[in-house]
């Protein structure tokens, strides 16, 4: 108790304070940029945090990473264009909601959802840090096969209507993800003898060739339409009590659902929030209404990302395990800063890690108050004209690609890909389950053939632990619930 | 509006400019112009870091007066950074480790290390191959036993590829003990911090890994460590017998090294002999080393020049008996 208030005395110290002001900032922004996230802020940074007091540079880091959940969901709201995996959700019905001239009250929600998400994920760390890094080690190969397989059942229902779409949608993502050096037999697969697509393609490229490039393709194709010069309104700034009224109970479920998958290394927010996301539409009283601008379908994923942000600093810290791209460059910061995070940190040095429990209760206010003052600059995007706004997402694009893997193959990509995601858009192919498939294709495919060598070819190990059976009586669930539902309706229909 | 975007435009830019080196100094002397180190890797991994310490160490020492720049060139275990490598004079330099010689005999890559000129070996990270403290098996030869005989029935987790160190340092102390390489049961982790998840949950029996992943592990009886790859015990871990001890005879080194370009003249590459043997001499050097868990490793250019010669015989042969042999 002693190490958690000298900590939070520690965090309050007007320097810390100052860092964790500017890592949120910073997160933010890097978070909105499509292609610049929070792990090139946190490695561009690590010169700078060389000659920085090692708590000081955590903080700063922890920020950031979070800082990029606020962010991120911005563009997917104002423009379409997620700035990371975990924010496409926040595309579903945070862009119809900003169509609909809700843009001010959607961000106010999101910023409102992160925060309560972000403050019970950390709260949750103080309390579960180290029983739920036991639970994340009973995940084996046949468990995180059977968690993305979950994932992709669950988006795939969701493209009600033009299933057919979401499946092709779907493999030809999987497709993509076996490009480059398959690790288990070091064979090379579709890489055309080119070296930079030996460790496969960056998802992020992808993201951000469909979305902002194929949106600002897309758009440019209709530019001249003229219902598209009418202005568009921007509304109130803050949501109103039935918005709230619909969001809070999502928000509150799926902070902590978003917490524990977080904590799961290699989940992430971006399963984290597409599971909250179609949990939600199961659960509504109104499915019809998600991806129209349902407020919860905007207000949970954004719990859900933030809570799983934080989540995921846990086995980076009981055990020196990095459960993401972002935490996997923090570890190697620390390490140059001489801290070993590891099982023996929290015995050796609790006061550095209940510092950052605590710095991120301030962040999390302190983003809350950045993101709420940024709304009304923001929303000024819908009004900057199309000639000035689509040059600049068409160069923030090539500056997040470079990035990426500093290299112009990565160039070529992006345009294959932004016109690939114009003619997915004027087909009508959700977009969502490609993107994902791309995002967990390679590890689900590792995870399979793992599991199976250690099993010695036998199957038995997909239903042998309690976790693997719960995981596959979820995916049941997910594919059939909308035929459940349908089912109950119709009895209900004939008892009436 | 657009002065916010503006911001963050300039802000981006500012971020992705910090790569490209500058313009020339004067003087008939080498160097001439700025110093650009690659690291073949993306920011934030181990080569990036080596790169890094040697750009601030050179710097912060006053050992070079030029500036140096570290540029980020991943791709293809090292091929795209080292390709650049190539193109460029006596004033680049590069980060590489085994994977200079490991890429050319699994058939990635058709540079080999008589491309570059070898400059110096920096420093090494030890192997080691770890166990659940409450393993049945708990001695080297306890394993070598089982894995002797049925080598399928135990899983080893290694990562993030089959033909690195990590697989090759365990593919020669097999063979030391006649077992077979090509029949053991490796699952090929992402990584290895997956590779130590999965043995501290059990989904594998044994991992060969870096002693970094693992050492903070053992220190708190999560792991056991077997052996390790050094010629002599460890300082920090006295109780961890080395594969020597138990009779495999070999030191198998994790190091990391630095080149550069081909057809480097004799005045350039004494200018480096100097400044990076001066650099391995400070203070800040050994406080990086202890800080990423290596061993003092350093040999000249004529010393890298040999050693190159002999890992290459060594590793021809190993991946030979592991089956990758392309």
């Amino acid at each position: 108790m002693d190490a958690f208030l000298e900590g939070l005395m520690t965090s309050l110290q007007p320097i810390n304070i100052m860092w964790i002001v500017i890592g949120g900032f910073l997160g933010t922004v890097v978070g909105m940029l499509p292609g610049l996230g929070p792990a090139t802020a946190v490695a561009v940074l690590i010169p700078v945090t060389f000659g920085m007091d090692p708590v000081s540079a955590l903080i700063l880091m922890a920020a950031i990473y979070y800082g990029a959940m606020y962010g991120g969901s911005r563009s997917s709201i104002l423009l379409n264009t997620p700035g990371d995996g975990s924010a496409i959700a926040a595309t579903f019905d945070g862009y119809p909601m900003a169509q609909k001239g809700l843009a001010g009250q959607a961000m106010a929600l999101s910023a409102v959802a992160s925060f309560i998400g972000g403050i019970m994920a950390t709260a949750g760390f103080i309390i579960l840090a180290k029983p739920l890094s036991e639970f994340a080690l009973k995940f084996g190969p046949a468990e995180y096969f059977l968690l993305m397989l979950l994932t992709l059942s669950a988006i795939i229902s969701l493209s009600t209507g033009r299933m057919v779409k979401g499946f092709i949608a779907m493999f030809i993502g999987l497709f993509l993800a076996t490009i480059g050096v398959d690790t288990q037999s070091g064979v090379y697969r579709f890489t055309f003898g080119i070296p930079h697509l030996s460790e496969g393609l960056e998802f992020l490229i992808v993201i951000i060739g469909i979305y902002a490039v194929g949106e600002v393709l897309y758009n440019f194709m209709n530019i001249d339409d003229d219902h598209k010069k009418e202005k568009k309104k921007v509304g109130k700034i803050w949501f109103t009590k039935e918005q709230w009224d619909r969001s809070k109970w999502p928000i509150l479920r799926n902070g902590p659902l978003g917490f524990i998958i977080g904590v799961l290394p290699g989940a992430g927010g971006s399963i984290a929030s597409m599971l909250s996301y179609t949990t939600e539409k199961q659960l509504s009283k109104h499915p019809e209404e998600f991806g129209k601008g349902a407020p919860e379908g905007l207000a949970a994923p954004e719990s859900s990302n933030n809570a799983a942000s934080v989540g995921a600093l846990i086995p980076l810290l009981t055990m020196g395990i990095p459960g993401s791209g972002t935490t996997a460059v923090m570890l190697g910061a620390l390490i140059m800063l001489g801290i070993r995070p590891g099982p023996l940190l929290f015995e050796n040095q609790p006061e550095m890690v209940w510092t950052l429990v605590n710095s991120m209760f301030v962040g999390n206010i302190a983003l809350l108050i950045i993101n709420i003052l940024l709304v009304g600059l923001l929303v000024k995007i819908l009004d900057t004209p199309a000639k000035v706004l689509y040059p600049i997402i068409i160069m923030l694009a090539f500056i997040g690609t470079y990035t990426l893997g500093y290299s112009t193959v990565d160039f070529f990509l992006l345009l294959v890909f932004g016109y690939f995601g114009l003619v997915l858009k004027i087909l009508d192919f959700p977009i969502a389950p490609l993107i994902l498939a791309v995002i967990v294709g390679g590890d689900m495919e590792q995870n399979f053939r793992m599991a199976l060598t250690s099993s010695q070819g036998s199957a038995s190990i997909f239903y042998g632990s309690p976790v693997a059976v719960g995981l596959i009586v979820l995916t049941a669930l997910s594919l059939c619930y909308p035929l459940i539902i349908k089912a109950f309706k119709r009895r209900k229909q004939q008892t009436e | 509006m657009k002065k916010f975007l503006f911001v963050t435009a300039a802000a981006a830019l500012a971020m992705v400019g910090c790569s490209d080196s500058g313009a020339s100094g004067g003087g008939e002397e080498f160097p001439q112009k700025n110093l650009e180190v690659v690291a073949p890797a993306s920011p934030g991994g181990g080569w990036d870091l080596t790169a890094r310490s040697v750009q601030k160490l050179l710097q912060d020492n006053d050992l070079v007066e030029e500036n140096i720049t570290v540029s980020n060139k991943p791709g293809g275990g090292g091929e795209v950074g080292w390709k650049y490598l190539q193109g460029q004079d006596a004033h680049t330099l590069a980060v590489n480790s085994s994977l200079v010689l490991t890429n050319e005999l699994l058939g990635s890559s058709e540079l080999t290390y008589e491309d570059f000129t070898p400059l110096a070996t920096l420093a090494t990270e030890w192997q080691s191959l770890a166990v659940a403290p409450d393993s049945e098996y708990q001695s080297l030869e306890d394993l070598m036993n089982q894995m002797k005989k049925d080598p399928s029935s135990i899983n080893i987790g290694v990562g993030p590829a089959l033909g690195n160190d990590d697989h090759l340092s365990l593919v020669q102390a097999a063979k030391e003990f006649g077992v077979d390489p090509k029949k053991l049961n490796f699952l090929v982790y992402e990584g290895g911090g997956d590779v130590v998840t999965a043995l501290l949950g059990g989904h594998v029996d044994v991992v060969t890994t870096s002693l970094s992943e693992v050492k903070e592990q053992h220190l708190a009886d999560k792991v056991n460590i077997l052996a390790v790859s050094s010629s002599e015990r460890l300082e920090e871990l006295d109780d961890v017998p080395t594969y020597k001890e138990q009779g495999v005879d070999m030191e198998f080194p994790h190091w990391r090294g630095i080149m550069g370009p081909p057809d480097m003249t004799e005045e350039e590459i004494a200018f480096w002999d100097e400044k990076l043997g001066a650099m391995v001499e400070t203070d800040q050097w050994n406080e990086v080393m202890e800080n990423n868990d290596w061993s003092g490793f350093y040999k000249n250019s004529e010393e890298t020049q040999q050693f190159m010669e002999e890992q290459h015989e060594l590793y021809t042969t190993l991946v030979e008996e592991s089956g990758m042999a392309k």
